[in-house]
């Protein structure tokens, strides 16, 4: 039988904020910082790529197709307005009832539908609101469909369509700790595990490492956008976000 | 196309809003209603209906509390006196720091709950008169008073799938377990630190999961998630999905009769009159009583007040 170090038996009641995000015991280990913030990670990592796999072909031909854009961008703006929380907690017992356990599942599922917006209608609104004229002059000259496409739509677009990405994963990784609450785990625990044990500190705490997660995100997508467009776009693109 | 959808889309969200707005108020209006009304029938019967401040009751956020404060508030509230119920919030600590506060004039806890929460370190004991006599001072300091317990007890479980060879908690130790409970529980001397303390039983459990008290302590057991889940002696689950409670051998949880908790200064105001009501009730209410509620709220999805309010009926206290 293995032993297993718990996390919430190690975490003193009366810790002190600092205590808990400088104190090296509290990084390392089993339920340590290190690897909920590593879980936490690898989930957010895995819902933004398969949202924008998803999202940004779809939303891409549609706009350059011009066809049924208009439904899918209601149901997509629409399906903005479900709570996160109410989907995974719908989620948690079918998926238990399956056998499938508590994750990854649910809480996989209720973040697609949240980065799922951003980035579809990051990614139309770029693809449609590039410029006609640029668009016509390409296939004047000669642009095949998935030219036009690919070198003139999506390359003058790809400044909205990265800020959209952006937005999703911030959202998501600011969303990622309700995973605490439905039986898994993640930066979310010192969250749960504060409010179970009325510890102020922790919960303080672990709000403080999921915000500084998400402000971290929104940093690093920044700089990735800037590296993501070509010199000559760079200049051109006005980024905007939705 | 902007222009054209606006309207439409405005009219969506007002609709949304409207239902919402709908939906709480119905709520509001309907509990307020029929306290309202009770209090006012009484008023006409009692020769002097007591006097004194507007009592604010609130339950703690899981059906069996929220019943049970129903209970309380409606009898109350049948009796004359002026009962407001909050809408239920927080558990255990949140109900002490709201009698501490005065946001709350009575709550009613689990004796055994409200050890390990203003006491941590006494230690526990299934005799409910020896923790009476630990908590009933600290709720003095704290400016409450503890009334008489009840009968009713919804004691801590240690339960496990119908199927498990374990029959006492000690059978444990030697069986691979997962283990799965509330957060509370990790940090509680007669919880996972008590099955875990090698001078108590000692489990070493294979892995832990925290998961919000609830159904969903069931339906990870059911399906396998955990081995192992702490839930309380009354929840209907139990029964229903064929669960079994292991026996605490080494008497590990502490006895949770219910008892109600009134702020002395409101009790102090209204005289004898409100603790002897009070008594009255909680003797009333038996351990089979909260089983019944949680059948019905939990099971057949019935409403608190509703439930509260046919027991009093059925028991001729309303």
């Amino acid at each position: 039988m293995t032993v297993v170090v718990f996390a919430q038996a190690a975490i003193p009641r009366d810790i002190g904020l600092f205590e808990f995000l400088f104190g090296a015991e509290y990084w390392t280990g089993a339920g340590g910082i290190l690897t909920s913030l590593w879980d936490t990670v690898v989930l957010c990592a895995a819902v933004v790529v398969v949202a924008t796999v998803v999202a940004v072909p779809l939303a891409t031909a549609l706009a350059h197709h011009g066809r049924g854009e208009l439904s899918v961008t209601w149901i997509v703006t629409l399906s903005r307005a479900i709570p996160t929380f109410a989907v995974a907690g719908l989620l948690v017992p079918i998926s238990l009832r399956r056998g499938l356990g508590f994750e990854p599942w649910p809480i996989f599922i209720a973040l697609l539908l949240l980065a799922l917006p951003p980035i579809y209608l990051n990614t139309y609104t770029a693809v449609k609101d590039v410029d006609r004229g640029v668009v016509d002059a390409a296939r004047a000259m000669g642009f095949s469909e998935r030219h036009v496409l690919f070198r003139v739509e999506m390359a003058l677009g790809t400044a909205v369509i990265l800020a959209g990405v952006r937005v999703a994963a911030v959202q998501v990784v600011a969303t990622e700790p309700i995973r605490a609450f439905l039986g898994g785990d993640g930066l979310g625990r010192y969250v749960r595990d504060g409010l179970g044990q009325n510890n102020d500190n922790l919960l303080l705490g672990g709000a403080i490492l999921v915000a500084a997660l998400a402000a971290l995100t929104g940093v690093m997508f920044g700089l990735a956008q800037r590296l993501a467009l070509p010199a000559g776009v760079r200049r051109l693109a006005r980024p905007r976000t939705r | 196309m902007n222009r054209r959808l606006l309207p439409l889309l405005i009219s969506v969200l007002a609709l949304f809003a409207l239902v919402a707005a709908a939906c709480g108020s119905d709520d509001d209006s309907g509990g307020d209603a029929e306290a309202g009304g009770d209090t006012d029938e009484a008023a006409a019967e009692e020769p002097a209906p007591p006097d004194g401040p507007t009592i604010r009751v609130r339950g703690q956020d899981f059906s069996e509390s929220v019943t049970i404060a129903e209970v309380y508030a409606q009898y109350l509230a049948a009796k004359g006196y002026e009962i407001e119920v909050l809408t239920p919030a927080g558990f255990r600590t949140e109900a002490i720091d709201g009698i501490s506060n005065g946001d709350l004039d009575l709550i009613i806890d689990y004796i055994g709950g409200a050890l390990s929460a203003l006491a941590p370190d006494a230690g526990s004991s299934s005799d409910p008169a020896e923790i009476v006599g630990i908590i009933a001072p600290l709720y003095q300091d704290l400016g409450a008073t503890l009334l008489d317990v009840s009968p009713a007890v919804d004691g801590d479980a240690l339960v496990v799938r119908g199927d498990s060879e374990a029959a006492t908690i000690s059978d444990l130790a030697s069986i691979e377990t997962v283990f799965g409970a509330s957060a509370a529980c990790f940090e509680r001397p007669q919880c996972f630190i008590g099955y875990t303390d090698p001078d108590i039983y000692g489990i070493e459990f294979a892995d832990t999961v925290t998961i919000e008290f609830g159904p969903l302590l069931g339906e990870a057991l059911a399906a396998g998630e955990v081995d192992a889940v702490v839930w309380n002696t009354t929840a209907p689950q139990i029964g229903e999905q064929g669960f079994k409670v292991l026996d605490d051998d080494m008497g590990l949880h502490p006895a949770q009769n219910i008892a109600p908790i009134v702020v002395s200064s409101v009790l102090d105001a209204y005289g004898d009159q409100l603790a002897t009501d009070l008594n009255a009730l909680s003797a009333a209410i038996t351990t089979d009583d909260l089983v019944a509620w949680n059948i019905e709220t939990d099971i057949n999805f019935r409403e608190s007040d509703d439930v509260a309010a046919d027991w009093l009926e059925e028991k001729g206290l309303l």
